[in-house]
């Protein structure tokens, strides 16, 4: 009956905690090892037709379904 | 030709400086000839806990523009003679390196000695960069304890996706240190234990270093701990240097307290 009450101890709140937070880093930083080169890629692309301050790419998890975010930052004065 | 490892943590005040003076001297008393190199720029630490901070003349950074020769920055340690230590220049900024000098310095390095060990600087910026870049191992080191090992991971990322052997197709070798470890805290289940931490961050596990007070005081002396035969964080770098060097050493249970030996001896008449 006390096992009910009694409070979960704290390391291992800290490896539920730090098992979601380090999955969620990973699939946003290092998702992917190519990011960087696709990124300069991208821009090449689009430079070819307007001018490009920068690209942004993220990758989004909703329930099943995983996209890339892709932000493409366009130059005035180019 | 020499092996290079860079010492790393993500996050700054781990111990990581301090592991690093102990791993350079723990090899050296192996009979291995070893180079120490403060990579953290700007902010040179290394020299105090080796006790060399009044013996730098010359920097890494004077080396690599070639106003100094390798052989007038290298200092030789007063606790034993395989043990070499290279400076970081304090007057610089983490700007100053590049690819380029840094792997030309690496390489004079390995021709002449057994260990290279790089002292990596916190964070993940360009400076933490340039110190992996051109490594063939790497040592992570963490608290028992969550940003410590969040901030990791990271480090970790980032080696696996911009070391100089990574990008030619081979692996980078990666161990874990645990530092700062208190038995008792793990055994009543407040701290994480190093079964998690392995878990979480898929790595093998290199050594488990004991919290000990002996630590500030063998810094304070700028005599690393390992020569302190009675410490138990000194005996843990014994451990891990051992294993370094190829010798088959048995992972200490340090997660256990002497009170939980107690219980568990007595636990076995009940």
């Amino acid at each position: 009956m006390f096992g009910f009450f009694k409070k979960k101890k704290s390391a291992s709140v800290a490896k539920d905690r730090l098992t979601i937070a380090i999955m969620s880093d990973r699939d946003r930083t290092n998702g992917y090892p190519f990011m960087d080169e696709m990124k300069a890629e991208i821009m090449e692309v689009v430079q070819k037709y307007i001018g490009v301050k920068g690209v942004e790419i993220r990758k989004e998890v909703d329930g099943d379904v995983e996209a890339l975010a892709i932000d493409i930052e366009l130059d005035k004065e180019a | 030709m020499g092996i290079v490892i860079a010492v790393i943590s993500g996050k700054g005040g781990v111990g990581k400086t301090t592991a690093t003076a102990n791993l350079g001297l723990g090899i050296a008393m192996n009979g291995k000839k070893c180079v120490v190199v403060d990579f953290d720029i700007g902010q040179r630490n290394l020299d105090m806990i080796l006790g060399l901070e009044n013996r730098v003349v010359y920097d890494m950074v004077q080396v690599m523009d070639g106003e100094a020769s390798l052989k007038q920055a290298l200092i030789k340690s007063k606790a034993n003679e395989n043990l070499h230590f290279l400076a970081a220049s304090q007057s610089k900024d983490k700007s100053v390196l590049d690819s380029q000098k840094v792997e030309k310095l690496i390489a004079e390095l390995k021709k002449g000695f057994d260990f290279i060990i790089l002292d990596a600087p916190a964070g993940i910026e360009s400076g933490y960069e340039h110190t992996i870049e051109f490594a063939d191992a790497a040592i992570v080191i963490v608290n028992p304890e969550v940003s410590s090992i969040r901030d990791a991971d990271r480090a970790i990322g980032i080696l696996d996706s911009k070391s100089a052997k990574v990008k030619a197709g081979e692996d980078v070798a990666k161990y874990l240190i645990i530092n700062r470890i208190v038995a008792d805290m793990v055994e009543s289940g407040e701290m994480i234990k190093s079964d998690d931490i392995l878990e979480i961050l898929n790595i093998k596990l290199l050594g488990k270093v004991p919290e000990d007070r002996g630590v500030i005081d063998a810094s304070n002396q700028g005599k690393p701990v390992i020569l302190d035969k009675k410490s138990i964080a000194g005996q843990a770098y014994t451990r891990i240097t051992g294993r370094l060097c190829g010798q088959k050493v048995d992972m200490k249970d340090i997660e256990v307290s002497d009170a939980g030996i107690f219980k568990k001896l007595t636990g076995m008449f009940k």
